[in-house]
């Protein structure tokens, strides 16, 4: 089923969650809403859900406008953040309330129902945890319950809000990828909010990127990544070094004041050299190393004062030898240059 | 109790008691003596009194003292306002707790004020408050007057008055646990598709169910034992509008002692058995608290 929110605006007090946003998500996508907290990405999911209602906008599934309907008639399934099971029911009963609280006449049997949870239980793997209550279970288990729960009364769309936020980082990146799997399977139009932009771009077809209430740039994994429309989305999508720039006949300029631009260029983007080899080049002195992980971490002072971040591959950097307090040359392979913008001397 | 092994054997723990908050031996015996004895003079003695007063005259006059009719209606009446009111403030308390914990709405704290009035007025004024309205000469008295219907010096004005004094107990038990267990879970009732009703019998209420029994039966204990607002609105007519504290005192002040305490020591009963209920609820809900904790302690 696919999703449309139309102008949405939605204001709590003197704040404003969402400024007359529109998004489109078709039928059978993956989609994440990715953005700081304060962004509004929550506030859009629950407006989805039915769980919040805009001050004005309209949002449709199928074409159909359901603004006016409440959360229980618009048959979306929600997963929260911290799960949000019925902590006196079972596993087994938790997944099957959905089924039980619908009406006489479209209540299925009894068989039916166990059949269904069986079968849920199954697809999340806790087929012997049926008669646990939530408190015996870990967190992962837990999430995936809250997911087989959701599932159970078979749902439009599926709304997830921070689904693995409250997890430790290796059962996160295994939720994930099974969240990704399931998908792959049962191809149900799904949207899941996340502040963690490594997880919505391995997850998701589709990442809506917000910020302060609008929406930055909707776009593939790649294209978000390696074609930002906007300073922030490249800022939030990983980590960035900040130059003041000016561009003059197709060349960008460094300096060391505020001028018309800001240069963008991310740390695995710079590489190191003892001596410059013609191209662009700038002149630092190494700070720190850091040599843990796939990607060893250079901190350095540039010749006008301010930290670059470069990070080198493991090769690189055991070639080249480094040592602190070093003057080298950084050369920067790809940067992104935006006109400046006041916030951005903020951020800054 | 887990046993821990020290690693110096042999040496019993105090004997090398250098812990930080130990006080020396002296303080603390008498610190022990003090309280003990404070408990046993103010506590334990009264509640002695009461028995042994009762039985001082045989086990014969006890019974005949409980069998008498004045106290026989006594107790009746007592059970029926305690019966009235104790539901009425269930349901009450439970409604309050409900709109207080879960929604926002102007004018909240100063409900939350109100419903703690009966708590911060004294009871004699809560009967006068009755008195002034249903009375002869009260607001609504010659109305009343002119309906036949009787309200103040007779049951329905004892059952109000009940009503007024026990009201707080369940409300107050209840809003911080409402609050404290959020929304999430209603949220989630309603996206799988149950009504309001549902999702209030089913979820809401389960999860309150340990410290709504707590409520209920300090409420009860109360409408028991309340004497002030009820002694105005009563009249004390023997064997009609006497519950049992009030027919206790009518017997002390005629000095039928071995009688009087007879029925005290069915409100003295009825406290240790609320004391005893109370601790199993109250251990209870500690476990189910507990397995909340460890959810929300984990998620966090």
């Amino acid at each position: 089923m696919s999703i449309e929110a139309i102008n949405i605006t939605k204001k709590f007090g003197h704040f404003t969650a969402l400024n007359n946003v529109d998004l489109e998500i078709p039928s059978g996508e993956l989609v994440a809403l990715l953005g700081p907290s304060g962004s509004g990405k929550t506030t859009l999911l629950r407006i989805i859900a039915g769980l919040e209602f805009p001050d004005s906008g309209t949002v449709r599934f199928d074409g159909n406008d359901i603004s006016a309907r409440t959360a229980r008639e618009r048959r979306v399934g929600f997963v929260f953040q911290h799960y949000a099971l019925f902590r006196h029911m079972t596993v087994f009963e938790n997944i099957a309330f959905g089924l039980r609280v619908r009406p006489r006449e479209l209540r299925p049997q009894r068989a039916q129902i166990r059949a269904k949870v069986q079968e849920l239980l199954k697809l999340i793997q806790l087929e012997n945890l049926a008669d646990r209550f939530p408190s015996q279970l870990s967190g992962g288990q837990r999430q995936r319950v809250a997911l087989a729960r959701a599932l159970a009364v078979e749902p439009s769309v599926l709304l997830l809000d921070e689904p693995f936020g409250a997890l430790d980082a290796k059962v996160r990146l295994e939720l994930r990828r099974w969240l990704r799997q399931l998908h792959d399977e049962i191809h149900i139009t799904s949207v899941f909010v996340t502040h963690d932009q490594e997880e919505a771009l391995e997850v998701a077809d589709r990442v809506v990127v917000m910020n302060e209430g609008k929406i930055e740039q909707v776009g593939s994994p790649d294209q978000v990544y390696n074609h930002p429309a906007s300073p922030f989305v490249y800022n939030f999508l990983g980590n960035v070094n900040l130059f003041h720039g000016r561009v003059e006949e197709d060349k960008t300029y460094i300096h060391d004041a505020a001028t018309g631009h800001v240069v963008y260029v991310r740390p695995h983007l710079l590489d190191i050299a003892r001596l410059p080899n013609g191209g662009s080049h700038f002149r630092a002195r190494i700070k720190h190393i850091n040599a843990a992980g796939p990607l060893v971490k250079v901190e350095a002072i540039a010749e006008w004062g301010d930290p670059v971040r470069v990070e080198l591959p493991q090769e690189r950097f055991r070639s080249l030898q480094l040592m602190k307090n070093e003057l080298v040359f950084i050369i920067p392979k790809d940067v992104k240059v935006f006109p400046a913008r006041k916030e951005m001397a903020r951020a800054k | 109790m887990a046993s821990i092994t020290f690693p110096t054997p042999g040496l019993p723990v105090s004997a090398h008691a250098t812990h930080a908050t130990t006080e020396r031996r002296w303080v603390r015996w008498t610190l022990i003596a003090v309280a003990v004895t404070f408990l046993g003079v103010f506590l334990f003695l009264p509640l002695a009194v009461v028995f042994s007063s009762a039985l001082e005259k045989g086990f014969a006059t006890y019974l005949a003292a409980l069998r008498e009719p004045d106290a026989m209606a006594a107790v009746k009446l007592t059970l029926i306002a305690a019966g009235i009111a104790v539901p009425l403030n269930m349901f009450f308390g439970v409604a309050a707790a409900w709109a207080i914990g879960k929604f926002d709405f102007t004018g909240k704290s100063l409900l939350v004020t109100l419903i703690d009035l009966p708590f911060s007025v004294s009871p004699v004024v809560s009967g006068l408050i009755y008195v002034l309205i249903f009375g002869l000469q009260g607001l609504l008295g010659p109305w009343l007057a002119a309906h036949d219907i009787k309200i103040i010096f007779a049951v329905p004005g004892i059952v109000l008055a009940t009503i007024f004094v026990t009201f707080p107990f369940v409300a107050r038990e209840l809003i911080p646990l409402v609050e404290s267990q959020g929304t999430e879970e209603e949220e989630a009732a309603l996206t799988l598709g149950a009504s309001g009703f549902q999702t209030f019998w089913r979820v809401t209420l389960p999860n309150i169910k340990w410290g709504l029994l707590y409520g209920v039966i300090l409420c009860n204990a109360r409408a028991m034992g309340e004497f002030g607002a009820v002694s105005v609105v009563s009249g004390h007519i023997r064997g009609r509008t006497n519950t049992m504290p009030l027919h206790i005192e009518i017997l002390y002040n005629e000095y039928q002692f071995a009688p009087a305490f007879a029925v005290a020591s069915l409100l003295a009963l009825l406290a240790l058995a609320t004391l005893l209920a109370k601790t199993v609820v109250e251990w209870k809900a500690r476990q189910q608290s507990a397995e909340w904790e460890q959810i929300i302690g984990e998620a966090v």
